[in-house]
């Protein structure tokens, strides 16, 4: 990597260096690959600096649920997909539904380290909340999966979640008779397959929305809405603290991939992604909307306070390989680490309570 | 003095498999492929510039145009030359949201 330099040394010592990189990098590439230079600095030309009312224009929320062109919203579709979603039915035991570890309780998630599944057995991984999940980009912690549709039969037949093989799940639905009805309704053409499924409890999750929150009054114009702390934790969380990498938007997630350097032998993303050495132990950002009751937080469930969140920031985790180049440490002040979760209890609406389905016999 | 610069320049050039030619710019300013689609010749190259604020990890696994620029942090600049025609889908392995479609022609 060339140094700024004037002299004619430095240009014979960068020639010699480049040019011995250079050749470096071609030896290893295998036959059959694209070529890759080395890289170099350029001058990037300074950033302007963003006003306060053009980083609040990022953070307006939509107006509209985005459903995807191949399976649009109906209120036949999604009122299925709520019976589905709710009806313990769909694991082999009947005793777990996908609301038992998204539930609206629980910022639709289960308050739990880490999820609990087939025989009341601990999974790896924590639950994570559904919230917004139409918005979504790419699904699960380690992003295996492509769509929210492929991700609502993921857990039902996982051996270790729900159990539960389709064409038994597909019997069982038949002996109801209540469904099938139901299925015709809102799919006249297909009725009761494994596809359409996935697409009424798919439908259901994208209604799934967060609410309006003090942040959202304050975002539309109403300076009362956030307390002042909670304004100076924004800056933070837009600047000093570096959030807003990753936690980007009105969702507070770009779905970017990182290690965040938090000890654990799980290697993540990297399983889907070998190889690419910044993977491992990366997993997906979550939004932080209703963050404040979802707690505990992080892929694992391993820090069980906002404050030991932003601590975990502040020290920049455990260095290796895999960490992502923007985790270091931070020397925020006792009052900056106040300010950021002040901030954080904003994003939680009075959310509106869930009314339950009840289900076809 | 000023044959050293010009020396330098055309060295450089020759191991970076035509860096210094007209090569197109694929910016990722705002965590997006400044062109979600381009086409080039094959032993064409295309530097990949991150004039963003935070790294981005460029790759693809397209066949026979396989490469991964690992962290590439923001004011640094990779060229990639493509070797083999077709389609080539090129990904950000961090950010999933940034796609593009490289096509190599003949």
């Amino acid at each position: 990597m060339p140094h700024p330099g004037t002299g004619k040394s430095f240009l014979v010592a960068a020639t010699i260096t480049l040019t011995g990189f250079g050749i470096l990098s071609f030896a290893k590439i295998s036959v059959g690959a694209a070529l890759v230079g080395e890289t170099r600095k350029i001058d990037l030309q300074q950033q302007t600096t963003t006003g306060i009312a053009a980083l609040k224009a990022l953070y307006r929320r939509p107006t509209t649920i985005p459903f995807p062109k191949h399976n649009l919203y109906t209120p036949e579709k999604a009122a299925l997909g709520k019976k589905l979603y709710f009806d313990t039915r769909l694991s082999v035991t009947s005793a777990q539904s996908c609301a038992s570890c998204h539930s609206p309780s629980f910022g639709w998630g289960d308050g739990l380290p880490v999820g609990v599944g087939h025989g009341m057995a601990k999974l790896g991984r924590r639950s994570p909340s559904i919230v917004n999940a139409a918005w979504g980009e790419i699904f699960m912690w380690d992003g295996r999966l492509a769509t929210l549709e492929e991700q609502a039969l993921g857990p039902i037949q996982a051996a270790g979640e729900m159990n539960m093989p389709l064409d038994q799940l597909m019997l069982r639905l038949a002996s109801i008779p209540e469904y099938k009805p139901q299925f015709d309704a809102a799919f006249p053409k297909d009725g009761m397959t494994p596809k359409t499924l996935a697409a009424a409890i798919a439908t259901y999750e994208r209604t799934v929305v967060s609410e309006h929150a003090p942040f959202d009054a304050w975002i539309e114009g109403n300076e009362k809405a956030l307390p002042e702390e909670a304004k100076r934790g924004f800056e933070l969380f837009n600047g000093k603290a570096l959030c807003s990498s990753c936690h980007e938007g009105w969702n507070f997630t770009n779905d970017s991939f990182h290690d965040i350097g938090l000890p654990s032998k799980d290697i993540g993303r990297v399983e889907f992604m070998p190889g690419v050495v910044k993977m491992k132990h990366a997993f997906k950002t979550p939004g932080l909307r209703e963050i404040s009751r979802r707690g505990p937080y992080m892929h694992n469930g391993s820090l069980p306070t906002l404050e030991s969140v932003i601590e975990h920031y502040d020290q920049g985790g455990v260095e290796r390989p895999s960490r992502s180049d923007l985790m270091r440490p931070l020397a925020l002040t006792a009052r900056e680490k106040a300010d950021l979760v002040a901030f954080l209890m904003t994003l939680s609406s009075n959310l509106s309570p869930t009314v339950v389905p009840a289900l076809p016999r | 003095m000023r044959t050293l610069p010009l020396l330098t320049l055309l060295i450089l050039s020759g191991f970076s498999v035509g860096a210094l030619a007209a090569n197109q710019i694929v910016n990722q300013k705002g965590r997006v492929f400044s062109m979600p689609n381009v086409t080039i010749k094959k032993g064409d190259s295309l530097t990949f510039l991150n004039d963003d604020n935070v790294p981005h990890n460029i790759l693809s696994t397209s066949a026979g145009n396989e490469f991964n620029l690992g962290s590439q942090l923001p004011g640094t600049a990779t060229d990639v030359t493509f070797k083999a025609s077709g389609d080539v889908q090129v990904l950000c392995a961090i950010h999933p949201r940034m796609k593009m479609l490289v096509n190599v022609t003949d």
